[in-house]
C-alpha cells in the first residue's frame, strides 16, 4: 500500500504565492511514500517544502523552473508499476493525447504524468495510462485562464490503483477516486 | 547471626549437599526409564550459594521447525542426593513418571476435574509434547471442563478470531477495494485495449488517504502506524537467542507475523492500555507451547488459540499497564508493597536487611519480575515451569507469583545478607540460574505456612 503524490505547475512564486492552505493542512509529512513533480515549481523553497512532506521526491524540468539541473523525463519503478514523468511542455501539440501516449511507449511505462496544462485529465489507451495532476496552486496557464487548483495522490497496492484526485472548487476541496488495475506482471509492448 | 526466625526446614543440612561427581551422571541415566523427555535439573550446593550447573548449551538448539522439542531446558542429569529425601527435595523419576500417567489419565477423561489437574499442575509438567498446551488451555479456561463441548467451542473462538483480524486489521486500500467489487464496479483494466477518458467517482464519505476525519478508516490506519512499528520492534527482539521466534527461517518469520497480529487486534481492541512493552514477553511462552503442539488442528489455530489465552492471561494483570493505576490498590506498587510484605512475615532479617540496612527498594527489582512474569529472570524453558504453577493456582496467578517471588529472595538469603546495596541490586537483577523444581517447594511451603 504504497502512497505516491503527483503534483505540479505551481509557479510559485510568479503566478501564485502558494499552495491553498487547505492542501497544505492535508499534506502533512508520514503519509506520503513518494512524491512526483511534473516540474514548474518554479523555486528551490516549494523543492524544499515537498522534500519536508517526503523525503523521496522526483522532479522533471518545467520550462520556468530554476533549476536548471532537473531532467527533462524520469522513471521509477513503485510496487509493480511502472511510472513515467514529464512536464509536458515538450510534446506538441500540448495536451495531445495522442502525442502523449506516443511519449508513453517511448518510456515503456504504465503510467505516465505530466503536466504543463493546467487541466486534470485522466486518459487510458492501449499502452497504459496518462495522467495529468494539473496545477496545485491553481496558477494561470497559456491556454487557460480559470484553473482550479488540484492534485492526484495514487494508492498502489499489488496490482491495483486507485488515484484520488483532490480539486479545489468554490473554496471546497472535492475528492474523486478513480481505480484500475494490472493484470500480470509482464510489461512488455505488444 | 540471629536465627531463630527463619524455619527449620530451610536451614536443614539437606540443602548442603556436595556436589555429586559426573561419573554419578552415567548412572543415573541408566536408572532412568521415564518415557518422557522429562529430566531432571541437580542441585549442587555449596556453602552460601544455590545454583545449579548451568543449562548445557544444547538447550538453546531446539530444533525449530519440529512440532515436538525435546525442552532441555534447565535440566542436566542429577545425581542422587545421597540420601533418601529425595522425595523431600524433589520428585524422584519414578514419581514422575507416576505423575505423568496421573496428568495424562486426567485429561483423557470426559470431564476434566479441574481440581485436581491445577493440583498436577502446581509442581510443574512434564514437558512431553501436548500437554502443556492442553493443560494451559484448561487452566485459562480457553477449554471448558467437558471435553464434548471442546470442538464447538474451538470452532466459535477460532472465527471470532478470525472476524476480529477481518476487521480490525485489513489495510484501508483493501477495505476501498472490496467496497469497489461489491458494488460491481469493477475497474478498468490498464492495457485493455480501448482508449477512454477514465471516469471519477465522487467520494462523499471523507474517505481518502489524506482525510483527517474521525471516521475515517485512512485516519486510524495512520494513527495505529505508531504501534505497528512499536510492536514491530518489540517481536523482532523477542528471545533473539531462540530459533523458534529469531531464525531466519520462514517458519520463525510466521511465527513473528503471528505475534505481531495478535498483539495488534488486542491493542486495538483495548484502547484503554493498548500497547505496552512486554506483552510480548507474556505473549511468547503461550505462543511457543500452542504452536509446538503436536496435534496439526491446535497447532495450525495457534495464533487464535494463543489470542484468547493471551486475553485470559493479562485480564488479570491489566492493572499494571496501566500508569494512571500505578499508585492504586490495583496497580503494581501495591503488588510490590505486598510482596515486601509477605518477605517480612516470613523473613524478618532479610528483610530489614534488603529494605532498611542496604536501602534495596523492591521497586528496583520486582517490577519486572512481577509485570513480566518471570519471563525475564529465567531461562525460557524453567518459565514455562515456573508458569505452569502459575497458572494452577485457583486464585489466579498474582497470588503464586507473589509467592515465588518471596521464595527467589529467600533462597539467597544467605548472599543477600552478606552484600551491600550495589551487590544485592546486582544479584536481584540478574538471579541466578536456580533449581526450579525446588523453587516451586519452596513458594509451595511459604505458602501453606501462610494459610498456618
Amino acid at each position: 500500500m504504497v502512497l505516491v503524490l503527483a503534483l505540479g505547475d505551481l509557479h510559485v512564486p510568479h503566478r501564485a504565492a502558494d499552495l491553498p492552505p487547505k492542501f497544505k493542512s492535508m499534506l502533512v509529512p508520514g503519509k506520503i511514500q513518494h512524491i512526483i513533480c511534473t516540474g514548474n515549481l518554479c523555486i528551490k523553497e516549494i523543492h524544499d517544502y515537498l522534500k519536508t512532506i517526503c523525503p523521496d521526491l522526483h522532479i522533471v524540468r518545467g520550462e520556468f523552473d530554476e533549476d536548471a539541473r532537473y531532467p527533462e523525463t524520469k522513471t521509477l519503478t513503485i510496487g509493480q508499476f511502472k511510472l513515467g514523468l514529464c512536464h509536458g511542455h515538450q510534446v506538441i501539440p500540448w495536451g495531445d493525447l495522442e502525442s502523449l501516449a506516443m511519449l508513453q511507449r517511448q518510456l515503456d511505462v504504465d503510467i505516465l504524468v505530466t503536466g504543463h496544462t493546467h487541466q486534470f485529465t485522466a486518459y487510458k489507451h492501449e499502452g497504459g495510462v496518462v495522467i495529468n495532476p494539473g496545477s496545485a496552486t491553481g496558477a494561470y496557464s497559456s491556454i487557460n485562464q480559470d484553473v482550479n487548483p488540484s492534485f492526484v495522490l495514487m494508492d498502489i497496492d499489488g496490482l491495483r490503483v486507485v488515484v484520488y484526485v483532490y480539486e479545489l472548487i468554490d473554496g471546497e476541496v472535492k475528492v474523486d477516486k478513480i481505480d484500475f488495475k494490472k493484470t500480470s506482471t509482464s510489461n512488455s509492448a505488444p | 547471626m540471629v536465627r531463630k526466625k527463619v524455619p527449620e526446614w530451610l536451614n536443614s543440612t539437606m540443602w548442603s549437599t556436595p556436589p555429586p561427581p559426573s561419573s554419578l551422571n552415567d548412572d543415573a541415566l541408566l536408572l532412568r526409564n521415564s518415557p518422557s523427555s522429562t529430566k531432571m535439573s541437580s542441585m549442587k550446593k555449596e556453602t552460601d550459594t544455590i545454583s545449579v550447573t548451568p543449562p548445557p548449551s544444547t538447550a538453546s538448539s531446539v530444533p525449530s521447525p519440529s512440532p515436538r522439542p525435546r525442552r532441555n531446558g534447565s535440566s542436566s542429569i542429577s545425581g542422587e542426593y545421597g540420601n533418601s529425601s529425595s522425595s523431600v527435595v524433589a520428585p524422584s523419576s519414578a514419581e514422575d513418571f507416576s505423575r505423568q500417567a496421573h496428568l495424562s489419565a486426567e485429561l483423557s477423561k470426559k470431564v476434566i476435574n479441574m481440581k485436581e489437574l491445577r493440583s498436577l499442575a502446581s509442581q510443574s509438567l512434564p514437558d512431553s509434547p501436548g500437554i502443556r498446551s492442553t493443560v494451559w488451555k484448561l487452566l485459562l479456561g480457553y477449554l471448558p471442563p467437558e471435553r464434548s463441548l471442546w470442538s464447538s467451542e474451538l470452532k466459535q473462538k477460532r472465527s471470532q478470531y478470525k472476524h476480529y483480524k477481518d476487521e480490525l486489521l485489513t489495510s484501508p486500500s483493501e477495505i476501498t477495494w472490496r467496497l469497489v467489487r461489491s458494488k460491481g464496479l469493477d475497474n478498468y483494466e490498464l492495457k485493455s485495449g480501448s482508449r477512454c477518458m477514465l471516469s471519477r467517482s465522487r467520494i462523499t464519505d471523507e474517505d481518502h488517504p489524506l482525510s483527517l476525519g474521525k471516521a475515517s478508516a485512512w485516519n486510524t490506519y495512520f494513527q495505529d502506524i505508531e504501534t505497528i512499528e512499536q510492536i514491530d520492534k518489540d517481536v523482532k527482539r523477542t528471545h533473539p537467542d531462540i530459533p523458534f521466534f529469531s531464525a531466519e527461517s520462514s517458519f520463525a518469520r510466521s511465527n513473528q507475523e503471528s505475534m505481531k497480529n495478535i498483539l495488534l487486534v488486542f491493542a486495538k481492541l483495548n484502547q484503554g492500555i493498548r500497547y505496552v512493552q512486554g506483552m510480548n514477553e507474556i505473549l511468547a511462552p503461550i505462543f511457543y507451547v500452542f504452536r509446538n503442539d503436536p496435534d496439526e488442528d491446535s497447532s495450525s489455530h495457534a495464533e487464535a488459540d494463543a489470542f484468547f489465552c493471551f486475553v485470559e492471561l493479562l485480564s488479570g494483570f491489566r492493572d499494571f499497564y496501566c500508569q494512571q493505576l500505578d499508585n492504586s490498590v490495583v496497580g503494581i506498587r501495591s503488588a510490590i508493597t505486598r510482596l515486601s510484605q509477605l518477605v517480612r512475615k516470613h523473613d524478618e532479617e532479610l528483610w530489614r536487611h534488603l529494605e532498611i540496612t542496604t536501602k534495596v527498594n523492591p521497586q528496583f527489582y520486582a517490577f519486572r519480575w512481577i509485570t513480566l512474569l518471570l519471563t525475564q529472570e529465567f531461562s525460557f524453558f524453567d518459565c514455562l515451569h515456573i508458569w505452569d504453577a502459575l497458572l494452577s493456582d485457583p486464585e489466579g496467578p498474582l497470588e503464586s507469583l507473589l509467592g515465588i517471588c518471596c521464595a527467589m529472595l529467600v533462597l539467597v538469603r544467605r548472599r543477600l545478607i552478606a552484600g551491600d546495596f550495589t551487590s544485592n541490586m546486582k544479584l536481584l537483577q540478574h538471579y541466578p540460574t536456580t533449581n526450579i523444581s525446588h523453587l516451586l517447594y519452596v513458594a509451595n511451603k511459604l505458602r501453606s505456612k501462610m494459610l498456618v
